[in-house]
């Protein structure tokens, strides 16, 4: 704000500095703990031998009678996120463009229909969601995981909102080109949407990496449950390996972490947008 | 409007469509018609049971305790995420450098997982951890964090305070960075106090980006699942049984879906009428004190 002395400068910067810590501190606790000696995990704010232990016994299959699953458990859960955060792109592009540049027939009536299902509060759909799910043969597998997540009804609402700004009359001097509406919407709607894709999908990816209760219900094989609820079922059982547990969070948080970091920038264009 | 771009249209939005008919319209009338049996989820039988399963979910423990449990969150969550994001932000506010660095170091607990910061904040709460040893040692505390039944509420409300407080920080920023310099200015010249400053300019102007945070919070409290499933389960004695903690186990766990379908339609309406006043309770108030 405005009156900012010089000589109190650096004390504000301390402060923020220090809160920041104190926030990142969970995160600080979990890396460490998951190199601290096992006599030291929970027992030190900072431990003071470190060891790779926790890792070679995660990755290593452990002291367990069965061997964890725990790096297909991240592949899994790469696909799911993968696959399922793509369609959710994809299907919110397309309806969004259909919503916004599309002049057809029951555009309003498609609209109206989301705006009521986007403020439906969700539960009530759990259970029938998943008995869908079980009739179509898609319980325990990939598909079940994925589709009823295929689409997200918030990104289509953005998008709806990014699209109508663009003025129409781009559009239809591509259309007296010869331009196909997928061909507007690849080479000209798109490339205008950079921030705003990027902001859509960090979150849509953020949400689908960190989901525990569908991922839990649908799937029931050992080797198809996600990193998140793999993690999950053994918190209680292997609560005498936290060590292990500490590697195992690490292992689910930092990819999301750094493909956060490497889209920093442009989230934070696109947010200045979102947010107006 | 020609047929061509009829066609095209309806081409763009068949995704909705079909995703709207499978995941939306069949899954309401298949719970609709659910809770009115008592099927349990495996049988290939059912009987109907007309309104037995709410007379019996209305008077029953858990869902009385998850109707109270989700305001008792909201009292404790959105107060502490509220004032911990303003905090935030009139912290990051007040940088003339280096502000998008620190709102997106800030941002980060955000991509936290809800079993990870529960397994984090369980060992950091373990009796021999290092903040126990620190309390019973130094203060003669002895806490059972999430044995109470506050405790356990008020250290669920922390954890997701923590993961929601630097999102909400940046939507407050953007508050901040839309209110006009010049009418601090003018102030400073009227001779108006800092206090005076915050409430009177900063706090009506900043209502907008307020307003928005208050609502996604609120909105938060209606789905909390992860965290209690994982530290508390629902207890002590229902002391963090939400909604969705309750629909879980009584569908999975007890198998009664008939009965869980009906619990499912009374916390759509009790959320959906709760947010829908809560929404025209902050409105008025932000109109009758002229800040929209």
């Amino acid at each position: 704000m405005v009156g900012t002395k010089k000589g109190t400068l650096w004390i504000r910067y301390l402060i923020a500095i220090a809160l920041l810590l104190i926030m990142v501190f969970p995160y600080i606790y979990m890396v460490l703990n998951s190199f601290a000696d096992w006599d030291q995990v929970d027992k030190k704010l900072i431990p003071s031998h470190f060891t790779l232990k926790s890792y070679e016994w995660l990755l290593g299959g452990g002291e367990a009678v069965i061997p964890r699953p725990w790096l297909s458990a991240f592949f899994n859960s790469f696909i799911v996120s993968a696959g399922s955060t793509f369609l959710m792109m994809v299907t919110a592009i397309m309806v969004a463009y259909a919503l916004a540049k599309i002049p057809f027939k029951g555009r309003n009536t498609i609209n109206n229909f989301i705006l009521f299902q986007m403020f439906f509060p969700a539960i009530i759909l759990l259970i029938p969601t998943f008995l869908v799910i079980q009739r179509i043969g898609m319980y325990d597998s990939y598909w079940g995981m994925i589709l009823p997540k295929a689409m997200s009804l918030w990104a289509v609402f953005m998008y709806t909102n990014f699209f109508r700004a663009i003025p129409e009359t781009f559009i239809e001097a591509a259309k007296l080109d010869g331009a196909s509406d997928l061909q507007i919407m690849f080479k000209i709607v798109m490339p205008m949407s950079k921030s705003i894709t990027t902001v859509i999908f960090l979150f849509l990816f953020m949400e689908r990496w960190t989901e525990l209760l569908w991922d839990m219900l649908v799937v029931k094989s050992d080797n198809m449950l996600t990193l998140n609820v793999l993690l999950s079922q053994m918190f209680g059982p292997y609560g005498g390996y936290p060590g292990p547990m500490y590697a195992a969070s690490v292992l689910l948080t930092m990819p999301i972490i750094i493909i956060f970091l490497i889209f920093a920038k442009k989230f934070q264009e696109g947010m200045q947008f979102t947010l107006k | 409007m020609s047929t061509k771009q009829g066609r095209m249209g309806w081409l763009f939005a068949s995704p909705y469509l079909l995703y709207g008919i499978v995941f939306f319209l069949i899954p309401l009338v298949w719970s609709l018609f659910l809770s009115v049996t008592d099927w349990n989820l495996i049988a290939p039988t059912f009987s109907f049971v007309g309104i037995e399963n709410y007379v019996e979910a209305v008077k029953s423990p858990g869902v009385q305790s998850a109707f109270f449990v989700t305001f008792k969150f909201m009292a404790v969550f959105v107060p502490l995420v509220v004032a911990s994001s303003i905090i935030v932000a009139l912290i990051v506010q007040g940088l003339p450098r280096f502000k998008g660095i620190f709102l997106i170091g800030f941002f980060l607990p955000y991509l936290a997982s809800g079993v990870v910061s529960s397994l984090i904040v369980k060992g950091l709460l373990s009796y021999n951890s290092p903040v126990n040893e620190f309390l019973r040692n130094s203060l003669g505390l002895d806490i059972d964090w999430l044995g109470t039944p506050f405790g356990a509420l008020f250290v669920v409300a922390m954890i997701i305070a923590w993961k929601f407080t630097g999102y909400y920080a940046l939507i407050l920023t953007s508050g901040f960075e839309s209110i006009n310099k010049e009418v601090y200015e003018a102030a400073t010249i009227d001779g108006v106090t800092k206090w005076q400053r915050f409430w009177k300019i900063t706090f009506p102007l900043l209502y907008p980006a307020l307003y928005t945070v208050l609502i996604l919070s609120i909105g938060v409290t209606f789905g909390i699942f992860t965290e209690v499933y994982q530290l508390t389960g629902g207890g002590p004695n229902f002391a963090t049984n939400t909604w969705q903690m309750e629909i879980f186990t009584r569908a999975f766990s007890n198998l009664q879906a008939g009965y869980a379908s009906a619990i499912a339609i009374i916390a759509s309406v009790v959320t959906f009428i709760a947010i829908f006043l809560i929404r025209k309770i902050l409105e008025t108030w932000g109109k009758r004190n002229g800040w929209d």
